[in-house]
């Protein structure tokens, strides 16, 4: 298990755990961030990144990358 | 006769919402706040029936209370419980847009679904068994294309079915301790709601959703009863009873696509993608975002066409300045009503005061539609969104949000729209925030204050206009960093996730709507504002009492029975100034009231009536400082000269003169002081107007005036305290309190601070 901001580019990975805040992770999982969803990073600027999950493209701040679990 | 139906459109955000509600609606909206927040309401008559209201909600995920504009959406559908709910569903995304959809379906409330970009999935080669899934979720889907306009009718048309006779059940289920709490909870708590809503107001017990808990006031004893049982649940699933229901409803959606959506091809990146790779690369995307940027302004703002830039709002709003606003509007103004053999006064209230005022900001809007333009189509392209996420992290470290960048961008035109684009920001704390400060940024109307005191004291440097921008972008930094720390802007964590919309070519019908939406929302703020102010202002300046008698000083002094020699000599002693510079203006109602108010600057440096009644009547627009100092220090026109220039060059010496004069020689500081109070003050009448609209509350606006003035003011006059150091003539009580504000300032500037983790929404 590794956060989701070591993970490589453009190799899709499982999603095994969203930590935070109960409000964030609520807001993630809202958005698709669910155990055993798959997510791939798209990009990465600053620390920043772009990831595909589900069908859709969502940019995500470092610090709540790295509470994702994959 | 029938009671008025209501359908409320609600989806996901990018899922087509905004292109359907205005197919549906046509030019019939009217827009407004949802009552106490900032966010936007938007409703209007449906095209195919006028008797039918369609309300939009607020784009969300889920209707869980964590951000305002769930919990708007949330209580309209709970409290107004429409008679049906459209719901947009982005068939490309169906996963995550079905995952609203479940949630919609427990609420008790008709629900129809208008399946969106169906086209692109077709193209793509996919498959939707749409009979299929309208069959298990248990409500209609019209497929449709709102982009082009194919099945919005019938979607309509099925809503508005629905809502007469339709009902929708709830198709899925959870697991099994889950349902068993379910059961118990709906048993011993929610049954006495009515039966339609049981089930919805249920799951939300289960997820201890504090706002339903709060509202259905459950005794202790039940609480805890209940409370065994989704512990148990939370235990034998290991998870929390929030995630379990999350996680169970994306399964159940998967389980249910498996056998309705057929995709094709697999694995390959969209153009969107590819796009993306180069847009938002590392190393690519600070340059192309500025190269954009930049365009943007010279287009709107930079030099005009006419003088060999590429502006075209600049070039349209020279020749409405020039040509319509002074020569047709004033001028033509004037001699009509002349000719008419109207008074004097009448001649001077509606030329010089209305239609001058008026004229002032109507030459802004060609430049801001030629702004907004630029903006709605960078925005509805989806590059927006992708400015944002680039520029989140640097604004993050001052309290804004990478949204605050574009309202600062249009700030340094006019803030009036600047304050408007804070809209698009979604946190209400990072909103607050950016209209705020927005104003800051020095307006194309502080240019000529700017001019002028460069002028006059500093011959002509040039870096006195690029120390105001420099002001104006410390003065949002420094505002941010300071209240981010206090109790009012803390509380929400406000991390980053936002969706990025794919790239798709501009949707002119929205685009154009955007442009004309906000464009008419500043001619009627800025129209309805000004022309009271320039009233007001031109009947304070025209009318005073002269030797006991009151009306219009100039007629009054016009005759030598009321202003006498003795007279006189009272005025110039009340002014402070010679018997020979005694004029008409010194005895009007503004001149009274501004030499008391002139104590407040004093402080300042400039706490003279001219600088203090130039500084007022700069509330009605920031023109006016230089127009009255134009007026005040005497400058005559009447005589064939040349108008008064917009840096009023031919009165440079006497305001150097008279900031000599009144500060002891420290002219130079004075008049910096002066500038910089007039850049950081509170805005111009028809902005503080748009930031009332905005912040949708008196006590914020007022919150924001005074925090503006608070803050140029101690600015100023730390700047002319301390400049004295240098300068000499330190006043010693005034340097050490202006020593203890910059200590003050610099406690709150680097005191630590930590990001509360708790979120609060009203």
């Amino acid at each position: 298990m590794m956060p989701l901001i070591l993970a490589d580019t453009g190799e899709e990975a499982i999603i095994k755990r969203v930590g935070g805040s109960p409000e964030m992770k609520k807001h993630l999982e809202d958005m698709g961030f669910t155990v055993g969803g798959a997510v791939t990073v798209m990009n990465t600027i600053g620390g920043n990144l772009i990831v595909k999950i589900k069908e859709s493209r969502v940019a995500i701040s470092r610090e709540m990358a790295s509470k994702i679990m994959v | 006769m029938d009671k008025q139906l209501r359908i409320a459109l609600a989806g996901n955000p990018n899922s087509g919402k905004t292109t359907l509600f205005n197919k549906l609606t046509g030019s019939n909206q009217f827009v407004g706040n949802w009552p106490g927040v900032t966010v936007e309401k938007k409703e209007g008559k449906l095209i195919v029936d006028r008797e039918v209201i369609l309300t939009d909600l607020p784009g969300i995920y889920s209707l869980s209370p964590y951000t305002l504009e769930e919990v708007v959406a949330r209580n309209y559908l709970i409290e107004e419980k429409p008679d049906a709910i459209l719901n947009i569903v982005d068939a490309t995304n169906l996963e995550r847009n079905l995952y609203l959809t479940t949630q919609l379906t427990e609420l008790g409330i008709p629900v129809v679904i208008a399946l969106n970009m169906m086209d692109l999935v077709k193209k793509a080669g996919d498959v939707v068994n749409v009979k299929e899934l309208s069959r298990q979720l248990g409500c209609p889907v019209v497929e449709i294309s709102a982009l082009k306009g194919d099945g919005v009718a019938d979607a309509a048309k099925a809503a508005i079915e629905a809502a007469k006779h339709g009902k929708t059940l709830p198709q899925h289920s959870f697991s099994g301790p889950v349902e068993h709490a379910l059961a118990h909870i709906e048993e011993v708590t929610v049954h006495n709601l009515p039966e339609e809503q049981q089930r919805w107001y249920a799951i939300k017990v289960f997820e201890r959703d504090e706002k339903v808990l709060e509202q259905l006031n459950i005794p202790a004893g039940v609480r805890a009863h209940i409370e065994q049982d989704i512990a148990a649940a939370e235990k034998e699933l290991d998870d929390d009873a929030e995630s379990i229901i999350t996680n169970e409803r994306y399964v159940y959606i998967g389980n249910m696509l498996k056998g309705i959506y057929k995709k094709k091809g697999k694995g390959q990146l969209s153009t969107s993608d590819k796009i993306d790779k180069v847009v938002t690369n590392r190393i690519l995307a600070l340059p192309i975002f500025v190269v954009v940027m930049f365009l943007v302004y010279a287009l709107a703002m930079g030099t005009s066409i006419a003088d060999g830039g590429i502006a075209i709002g600049t070039f349209l709003t020279d020749w409405t300045n020039d040509v319509l606003g002074g020569a047709w509007l004033q001028d033509g103004s004037r001699a009509i009503l002349e000719g008419w053999g109207a008074a004097p006064w009448l001649v001077g209230l509606i030329s010089d005061g209305i239609l001058a005022g008026v004229g002032a900001v109507l030459g802004f809007v060609p430049q801001m539609l030629v702004l907004f333009l630029m903006l709605c189509l960078l925005e509805d392209c989806g590059y927006m969104a992708r400015i944002a996420f680039i520029m989140d992290r640097i604004f993050r470290r001052f309290g804004l949000s990478g949204k605050s960048f574009i309202p600062m961008l249009v700030g340094t035109g006019c803030g009036i729209p600047g304050v408007m684009a804070s809209r698009t920001i979604e946190n209400e704390r990072d909103r607050r925030m950016t209209i705020m400060t927005t104003t800051f940024m020095p307006c194309g109307a502080k240019m000529p204050i700017i001019g002028l005191i460069a002028g006059a004291l500093f011959g002509g440097s040039t870096w006195v206009a690029t120390s105001a921008y420099f002001i104006g972008v410390a003065a949002i930094v420094i505002s941010g960093i300071m209240l981010k720390k206090t109790k009012m802007f803390a509380g929400d964590p406000a991390p980053f996730v936002m969706e990025l919309p794919a790239y798709h070519l501009p949707a002119w019908g929205n685009v154009l709507r955007g442009t004309w939406e906000r464009g008419w929302s500043f001619i009627k703020r800025a129209g309805t504002v000004i022309v009271v102010s320039s009233i007001v202002i031109w009947f304070l300046t025209s009318f005073g009492s002269v030797n006991g008698q009151f009306g219009m000083v100039d007629d009054l002094y016009e005759d030598d029975a009321v202003v006498t020699d003795e007279y006189i000599a009272v005025v110039a002693d009340r002014m402070g100034i010679p018997e020979d510079e005694v004029e008409p203006m010194d005895d009007s109602i503004l001149a009274r009231v501004a030499q008391p108010v002139s104590v407040v600057f004093k402080p300042l440096g400039f706490g003279d009536w001219k600088p203090t009644a130039a500084t007022v009547t700069g509330l009605v627009a920031k023109e006016e400082v230089v127009a009255n100092f134009g007026i005040m220090y005497a400058y005559d026109d009447q005589e064939g000269e040349e108008e008064l220039e917009e840096n009023g060059d031919q009165i440079w010496d006497r305001v150097a003169e008279d900031f000599n004069a009144f500060s002891g020689g420290h002219g130079q500081l004075a008049a910096f002081a002066f500038m910089i109070f007039n850049l950081l003050c509170a805005p111009c009448f028809a902005a503080i107007g748009a930031i009332k609209r905005e912040m949708n509350s008196r006590k914020w606006t007022w919150f924001a005036i005074a925090y503006q003035c608070g803050f140029a003011w101690v600015i100023a006059f730390i700047v002319w305290q301390l400049g004295r150091l240098f300068a000499g003539g330190v006043n010693a009580i005034g340097l050490i309190v202006a020593l203890v504000l910059l200590a003050l300032l610099l406690w709150q500037l680097f005191k630590p601070y930590k990001e509360a983790q708790k979120l609060t929404v009203k």
